[in-house]
């Protein structure tokens, strides 16, 4: 049988990183196909690459045996590829009907939008997903769960024979997911093939027929999912060079710094109500607490929130060397030596427009002020620490920090914070979107950092890098501490059971 | 450091600068060379003065503009500011003048003082105002200073009628300032206000560049959030930049106040706003903010004066007339060509697509009909305006349509 789709030595590099190389595997018409990698494995470009969002890349993708080359989303439409992102795609003011039909309205005779028409058809197509929102409300004020199930329709209405989710179940409850459970097996009834992205074994040997493994963007192997089992595929999944670096043997953490006592965010016009709820935690001098979770657990949050960026709505303690404190605003927590490289880089850490040294520098600059006014070769030596420290690879100190890889940019963020000679690094999942041999450095900078005295909370999702460098683990899920594990008795299956709220409070 | 100019840019004018620099020389010499009369060459000193001091004032005002707009955010209220600075100014003069004196001959120094004092202080108020707006209110800066752009200048018109009122028992829309030292300041205007806008830019220049308030303003501007999370204060320095925004046009409201030796607020300094920022766009700044340099500025401000100014040599028309064009026409091509110049962008197609076929036709007919109104005031081509509008027109036509070939012959 022709593969319905069928990738073909297919490669994408950004700048610095290689995301996906020779990646080869076909979709065979109406199986369930799953996807499986770590994050960063490149499984969500080679998405982009086959729903058009992406339109440079190397080698070939063919449909239906014809090689295409979509230059947008509509052209994958047409040719029956729909793809449900992580991030939904909603006009979040319109309504559920009119996001169904955007760019495709339906018309009168007269050329007027046909509201009644859409509203009837979306209904129809919302009930048969087991999706019972009136077609009119806003899409903005549903439910993640039904959000994406009105993405979905919005696929089925296409009338696509190919639908791509990517991770459709990071953001569901329980009886959401069995609910899409139930969506998928209609649609692979009807003939749909469909390719399922994840990371959780639970879902993929309970749905897919075939599992293809990335690693590193490459194809580890595609297999039929009975002749294989979910800790073969975790192997070939997490099988990084990462376990060598084993960090933290000779750390011997110090006196307390920090500790949080049940400290709750509220979440106002939300259903749980909740961004955290009751979490409390210690943390010591050169100590690495690590925090695991999946997306939307809190960690971001938790971070915020000490460090005095968050809405001062909390309620709790946070004690810094034994007293109260409460930040609000981020100077503050600054001036009491806590620092915060953020997890988007882009959207919350770079200045684009400033060069190296100013990105370096920013929060120090008092430091190179001589007689009022900055020196610029105050500056330039007092970045030449961090920026030799970190070990960044730049052109020179006035070199474009748009330039850099994200490894470095990262590494130059980090050396700004050890400006401010913090005893409190709060990491947000510092080596996202950053190439193996730049993480590999990180996590030795790191190492090094809490040696010298230094306590780090760092979250990440990937959990081996937590493994490797955490002293503690912590588990977040949906805004509670599900688990707290010293090193030794930590694993990812434990880990991930916590995270995805499969068990009760643990603490061992 | 990128080229576009940021802070700290060295010593070296970037490339940008440079451009503007190369483009005004242009300008001047070719007007110089095609007005009938040689202006510039043979009476140089005439037309300097003009330009001089028009260049000053926007520039000026430009000044505070780019601050905000290099802080990530937009000031519309300028033109307003300007006049509720000039009425502010006005009305304290009154206060202190004699009570039968409406020519306001009799202020003291101390008047003097408090009335300039007065009129700072006023700009002072309103960037409080803003900022209030925009951080506490949370209203974006467009409509923040929409309101004000809006409000104020009504404001100063209530103000006037009511002080004038008050004050001589009959109301009046403006008032005459005859005051010796700003007769003095308008005998003198062109070196006393270069000499201000000069001080005033290498302020500014030091602030932005060598300061760690300069540095935190392009911060503000490139990435608010980060630079919040960089534990910035952002509010203060917004403070800073509203502020400095209504205080240059403070400033430029004394010496409008001066220059016309009455204050009016219902007209003055209308539009003046919309002059400075595209003075600060000509000059380099991105109104997504964090870019911009006060030397471009300074350049952005004077080539639109010489622009303005040369039309009116070369086609002997009042030069208010073809002022918006001027700088409309200026400001789209000098961001074109910025954005042209950046990698990643060149080799778009301008002219691809039905848009672009239906843009062709547009553009010929404004020049035809630009350079019909032109012809008519060039003796030469008098009689056949009509004529010379539709060759021009044609000539554009044709020669856009040949960009739109050589584009698809490019892409395919």
């Amino acid at each position: 049988m022709t593969p319905i789709v069928a990738f073909r030595g297919v490669g994408k590099t950004f700048p610095g990183v290689v995301a996906l190389d020779g990646v080869s595997f076909d979709l065979t018409p109406g199986e369930c196909h799953a996807l499986c990698g770590e994050n960063g494995a490149g499984k969500s470009t080679l998405m982009k690459l086959l729903s058009g969002v992406i339109s440079d890349y190397g080698g070939e993708i063919l449909v239906r045996g014809e090689p295409v080359r979509f230059r947008g989303t509509r052209e994958a439409e047409a040719a029956g590829i729909a793809i449900i992102h992580q991030e939904l795609n909603l006009v979040e003011q319109l309504s559920a009907a009119a996001n169904i039909f955007l760019g495709r309205e339906r018309r009168t005779a007269m050329g007027l939008l046909d509201d009644t028409t859409m509203e009837r058809e979306s209904a129809e197509l919302l009930a048969e997903l087991e999706c019972p929102v009136d077609p009119r409300t806003p899409a903005g004020s549903l439910r993640v769960g039904d959000q994406q199930l009105l993405e979905i329709a919005k696929a089925v209405s296409l009338a696509s024979d190919v639908l791509i989710m990517d991770e459709p179940t990071s953001a569901l409850t329980d009886a959401e997911v069995a609910r899409l459970d139930r969506v998928i097996a209609r649609l692979r009834a009807r003939g749909v093939t469909i390719l399922y992205i994840s990371h959780k074994m639970d879902e993929v040997f309970r749905l897919a027929d075939r599992i293809t493994v990335l690693r590193d963007g490459r194809v580890v192997t595609t297999v039929d999912r009975t002749a294989t089992t979910p800790r073969e595929i975790t192997s070939w999944m997490v099988g990084r060079d990462i376990a060598a670096h084993d960090f933290h043997g000779s750390r011997s953490p110090g006196a307390e710094v920090l500790a949080i006592r049940s400290l709750t965010l509220p979440w106002p016009d939300h259903p749980r109500g909740y961004r955290l709820k009751d979490v409390s935690l210690e943390l010591r001098a050169g100590e690495i607490l690590g925090v695991a979770g999946l997306m939307g657990a809190g960690r971001t949050e938790l971070l915020e929130t000490i460090f005095g960026a968050a809405e001062p709505t909390w309620t709790g303690e946070i004690l810094l060397d034994g007293r109260s404190v409460r930040f609000s605003h981020p100077a503050d927590a600054c001036a009491a030596g806590i620092a915060m490289v953020t997890e988007d880089r882009k959207r919350l850490g770079l200045f684009p427009d400033l060069d190296v040294a100013a990105n370096v520098s920013l929060c120090s600059l008092n430091e190179a002020v001589r007689g009022g006014l900055l020196s610029r070769s105050r500056e330039e030596s007092l970045v030449a620490g961090p920026l030799r420290e970190t070990g960044v690879k730049t052109p020179g100190p006035h070199a474009a920090i748009t330039g850099l890889s994200g490894g470095n940019q990262q590494k130059c963020i980090i050396g700004r914070w050890l400006l401010v000679k913090p005893r409190v690094l709060l990491l947000d999942d510092p080596t996202r979107g950053i190439d193996v041999g730049a993480k590999a450095e990180l996590y030795t900078l790191i190492d090094r950092l809490c040696r010298e005295g230094l306590a780090v909370i760092l979250t990440s999702s990937e959990l081996p890098e937590l493994l490797a460098l955490a002293d503690r683990i912590i588990v977040l899920s949906e805004g509670r501490l599900t688990a707290e594990f010293p090193r030794a008795a930590a694993t990812e299956q434990k880990i991930m059971e916590a995270a995805t709220g499969t068990t009760n409070h643990v603490t061992i | 450091m990128n080229s576009s100019g940021s802070a700290g840019g060295g010593w070296r004018l970037p490339r940008h600068e440079l451009a503007i620099l190369a483009a005004t020389v242009a300008v001047f010499v070719v007007t110089g060379w095609l007005d009938p009369n040689h202006t510039y060459f043979a009476n140089w000193a005439e037309s300097r003065d003009i330009i001089v001091r028009n260049t000053a004032l926007l520039g000026i005002i430009a000044l505070g503009a780019s601050v905000v707009i290099i802080a990530g955010g937009i000031d519309l209220s300028a033109g307003s500011m300007v006049a509720f600075s000039a009425t502010t100014c006005a009305l304290v003069l009154m206060l202190c003048a004699a009570p039968d004196d409406r020519r306001l001959v009799t202020v003291g120094p101390a008047g003097i003082a408090a009335a300039v004092g007065a009129a700072m202080l006023s700009g002072l108020l309103v960037g409080t105002l803003h900022t209030w707006l925009i951080t506490a209110i949370r209203l974006p800066p467009f409509v923040a200073t929409l309101a004000t752009l809006v409000g104020l200048r009504s404001f100063a018109r209530a103000m006037c009628l009511f002080v004038t009122k008050e004050r001589w028992g009959s109301e009046s829309q403006q008032i005459n300032v005859n005051t010796p030292f700003f007769a003095w300041l308008k005998e003198h205007n062109v070196w006393i206000m270069a000499g201000t806008f000069l001080v005033l830019a290498i302020v500014t220049w030091l602030i932005l560049s060598r300061t760690v308030l300069g540095r935190h303003l392009y911060a503000l501007g490139g990435n608010e959030q980060a630079a919040r999370l960089s534990g910035i204060r952002t509010e203060n320095v917004k403070w800073f930049a509203y502020c400095y925004g209504s205080l240059t046009a403070a400033l430029a409201g004394i010496f409008l106040m001066a220059d016309s030796s009455v204050a009016q607020p219902g007209t003055l300094a209308r539009g003046y706003e919309l002059n400075a920022i595209a003075a600060a766009v000509v000059g380099g700044c991105s109104l997504q903010g964090g870019v911009g340099t006060v030397p471009g500025t300074v350049l952005g401000a004077l080539f639109l004066r010489l622009v303005i100014d040369a039309v009116s040599k070369l086609i002997k028309a009042s030069a208010d007339v073809y002022e918006g064009m001027i700088v409309g026409i200026i400001v789209a091509l000098a961001v074109t060509f910025t954005q042209v110049g950046r990698r990643g962008q060149a080799g778009r197609a301008f002219f691809s697509g039905a848009r672009g076929l239906a843009a062709i036709p547009t553009i010929a007919t404004f020049a035809a009909l630009l350079a019909t109104m032109a012809a008519a005031n060039v003796p030469v081509l008098e009689g056949r305006t009509g004529l010379f509008g539709v060759v021009v027109g044609g000539i554009t036509l044709v020669a856009l349509a040949a960009i739109r070939h050589l584009e698809s012959r490019h892409a395919s």
